[in-house]
């Protein structure tokens, strides 16, 4: 045996999974590895035997197997670790690098699981980059789409693509998440570890914004955008995240042009009433109950007569509950779920207001925010819009209607504030385009 | 650094939640008055009584009264209002009070009923857009007198004066801050409405008084009081008139002003248009005769309470207003007595139908 084979069974020796496989072609043997739990054993070596019988030599098995010929031992075991099957020769003169047949352990494109487009295209991302790569290309036939793949990581390196269309996403842009690209020196396992390349910052709006779907994307390149995406994670990352991306989706325009406005008007009225309701329900209950009218306030008061808690315990109580339930939903199986849903709903809804603990008017409030918080678009975005209401709610308790649209002010400031790689995340739109020329 | 940040937003969360939110009370925790009388006691103090509805119980049918009458005294109004959120036994909200009822003894006096305007409009506590009206009857007699009326709501007594609910042509409506305007203004005084206690409903109009710079000067019926409501363009639809022979319902109204000064004597002609509707007539009435009796009614009745008017020397329906860029400024003061005495109206009614 020689020294390569050696050092590559040596390195590989607290591997079970790893295979190893003598074959004789002219009465010359050569050895085949590999992973078993990664390359189709049984149809690489039909292959390989297929390819063997229909070579007149060794050396022209060799050249027919594969292109990549006589590299040095570290590329052979990083080859092996990518799940290529790596042949070398008895006397260890020559060795290959060849494209196995590998095991099926990709889920086929299917419809998105955490979007629902109507009327719209199906496919989404899965966890395969080529795939994703390739629902792209496919929509976007053009010379001027360009990729440029990295591979980061410490311990285990990860896939990394940049996709962007030459001429439209901003030059300094595509420049500067390149040399991010390059700093990146630990493992990537999620999106914050990306983002923390993307500038430092303890905020509760990601510089990327999420998607499933290929369409979304396409449409998000054509407006100046840069797009990552991972291996192994199903999702696009487009950079950078704007305030908009929330309320206007792609699929919007396939509706005539007035009712898409419309929609996107429902989606920013959804998120605003998500934020200020339950602010507003405390500051006019509790702290400023002259702004009512005169019926109204008899009528919220008589809702209120015996209710033990202060308005704003009693709010807090409802919206903690419901948030609570919210993520009990998404955690459970889905055939828990419903009871969650169903339990939630009598106890939240009915027991609640019988028992007198929380104000009929409340269940209202709570229900309306429910439903406004999931209009708009994207997990992520409606989550940071139910925390945003904490902080309104207090500053509601104590300063009233002052205080509620105080609060706005400051949220909305806050927002402001942020910038991914100079631009601000209130951007309606990237203005700047880049170069069409090489230069 | 780091420890000043630390610092700082101790600070600032201890400034958010020791700045005085101890005295938030919440809503059930109030008592809403909406409406409070004022009256003169025997003993030259003041007697305030509020009227404070009682909410219902969700769920349960409306048994025993709707509001509570609570009544304290004081040497001042103010003291008397503090009487009555000592007593309570939870906060009294003043914010809500939208009807305030002075029984007729205060009115007598003239400085009394100034400073109570003045003081009305200074307080914080009380909105300024609350109504002003004036009884003849006992204050709390007619506060109570909504308890034992069937079928009316906790906030009849208001709903009698708001424009979006139980609002007449005919009545007058003074908030706080017109009046106290009035009590200053050179060319224009206002009338109140004056409402006792009713017999089958929780108040009955009795017409208008009208304010000179806190003294009542005249007392007019509701049927005049629409007139001068038509003056300040609200609108007189759905009335309904009698001209003895005809009744007809007024389904549109509009009034136009013009004013010349001849010689330092002022002249105003004035065109009220009306659009009747003839709801029932006797047998061989035409058209033109309930026409020119309506006209000639309503012209009649004008110049009836315009010489009352121009004898007490209060200008209700304003004409004032009109001459105010035609009189020098330093001369507007002498309005009432100067010019107001000399102005001739020439009112003239056009009724068409529909």
């Amino acid at each position: 045996m020689v020294n390569v084979v050696k050092e590559i069974q040596a390195r590989f020796s607290r591997h079970d999974d790893f295979f190893f496989e003598e074959e004789q072609k002219d009465k010359m043997p050569f050895y085949l590895m590999g992973f078993n739990t990664l390359i189709d054993l049984a149809k690489s070596n039909l292959y390989v035997r297929q390819v063997a019988a229909s070579s007149s030599s060794v050396n022209e098995l060799f050249i027919n197997l594969s292109d990549q010929l006589d590299v040095d031992t570290e590329k052979l075991i990083k080859a092996i670790l990518e799940g290529k099957l790596v042949i070398v020769l008895g006397n260890g003169k020559r060795n290959a690098i060849v494209d196995p047949v590998s095991r099926n352990l990709r889920r086929n494109i299917d419809k998105p699981q955490s979007e629902s487009p109507l009327q719209g295209p199906l496919d989404a991302f899965v966890e395969d980059i080529k795939t994703n790569i390739g629902l792209i290309r496919k929509r976007l036939d053009t010379e001027r789409l360009c990729h440029s793949s990295h591979e980061v990581g410490k311990l285990a390196s990860r896939k990394l693509s940049m996709l962007y269309i030459k001429g439209r996403a901003p030059d300094t842009l595509i420049k500067k998440i390149n040399k991010q690209i390059k700093q990146i020196d630990t493992d990537i396992e999620t999106v914050d570890d990306l983002n923390k390349y993307f500038g430092q910052r303890s905020s509760i709006v990601s510089h990327v914004f999420l998607t499933e779907l290929p369409s979304e994307v396409t449409h998000l390149l054509k407006k100046n955008r840069v797009v990552l995406l991972l291996d192994n994670y199903p999702f696009a990352l487009v950079f950078p995240n704007l305030l908009l991306d929330m309320f206007c989706i792609a699929s919007d325009r396939n509706y005539p042009s007035l009712l898409a406005y419309a929609l996107r008007t429902l989606r920013v009225v959804g998120a605003v009433i998500n934020v200020l309701l339950p602010a507003l329900y405390v500051a006019i209950v509790s702290v400023n109950p002259e702004i009512l009218k005169i019926d109204l306030a008899l009528f919220v008061s008589e809702s209120r007569r015996g209710i033990p808690f202060p308005a704003l315990l009693e709010t807090m109580i409802m919206v903690v509950l419901v948030d609570l339930t919210l993520e009990a939903i998404v955690r459970l199986p889905k055939s828990v779920g419903p009871t969650i849903t169903m339990v939630g709903g009598i106890i939240l809804g009915q027991a609640m207001v019988q028992a007198k603990l929380v104000s009929p008017l409340l269940v209202i409030v709570v229900t309306a925010i429910v439903i406004s918080g999931s209009v708009v678009s994207g997990i992520q975005n409606s989550l940071y819009i139910r925390l945003l209401r904490y902080p309104i709610l207090i500053l509601a308790s104590i300063y009233g209607v002052l205080g509620v649209f105080i609060g706005f002010l400051f949220t909305i400031v806050y927002l402001a504030s942020l910038t991914s790689n100079g631009i601000p995340y209130t951007a309606f739109r990237i203005r700047e385009r880049g170069t069409q020329n090489e230069s | 650094m780091k420890r000043v940040n630390k610092t700082l937003i101790t600070a600032m969360f201890l400034l958010t939640f020791l700045s005085g939110c101890w005295d938030i009370k919440d809503i059930d925790q109030r008592n809403l008055p909406l409406v409070i009388g004022i009256a003169k006691a025997d003993n030259n103090e003041y007697k305030v009584t509020a009227q404070i509805p009682i909410p219902k119980l969700s769920g349960q049918t409306q048994s025993g009264p709707m509001s509570r009458i609570v009544t304290s005294k004081g040497e001042s109004f103010s003291s008397a209002l503090g009487q009555i959120k000592t007593n309570s036994e939870d906060a009294v909200d003043y914010s809500h009070v939208r009807l305030i009822v002075i029984q007729k003894n205060l009115t007598k006096n003239q400085k009394e009923l100034r400073q109570l305007i003045k003081f009305l409009m200074d307080s914080k506590e009380i909105p300024m857009k609350a109504m002003l009206a004036i009884t003849n009857d006992h204050i709390e007699k007619l506060l109570s007198n909504i308890n034992d009326k069937l079928g009316v709501d906790s906030t009849s007594l208001y709903d009698f004066f708001n424009k979006g609910a139980g609002w007449a042509p005919e009545i007058s409506s003074a908030p706080i801050w017109e009046v106290y305007r009035s009590l200053f203004s050179y060319t224009e005084d206002i009338t109140i409405p004056v409402v006792d206690s009713g017999k089958d409903t929780v108040l009955n109009y009795k017409g208008a008084a009208v304010l000179k710079k806190g003294k009542i000067t005249q007392r007019i019926s509701p049927n005049e009081n629409q007139l001068i409501n038509l003056f300040q363009n609200k609108s007189a639809k759905g009335k309904i008139e009698s001209v003895g022979f005809a009744s007809v319902m007024v389904t549109k109204s509009t009034i136009e002003n013009k004013t010349v000064m001849k010689n330092n004597k002022p002249l105003v002609y004035s065109d009220l248009n009306l659009k009747i509707d003839i709801l029932e007539r006797k047998a061989d009435i035409t058209n033109n005769q309930i026409r020119e009796r309506l006209e000639k009614l309503t012209q009649k009745q004008f110049y009836h309470i315009f010489k009352q008017a121009q004898k007490s020397n209060t200008d209700i329906f304003g004409f004032g207003q009109y001459f105010r860029d035609q009189i020098p400024y330093d001369d507007l003061k002498n309005w009432r007595g100067k010019y107001y005495p000399k102005l001739k109206v020439n009112f003239q009614v056009h009724v068409s139908m529909e």
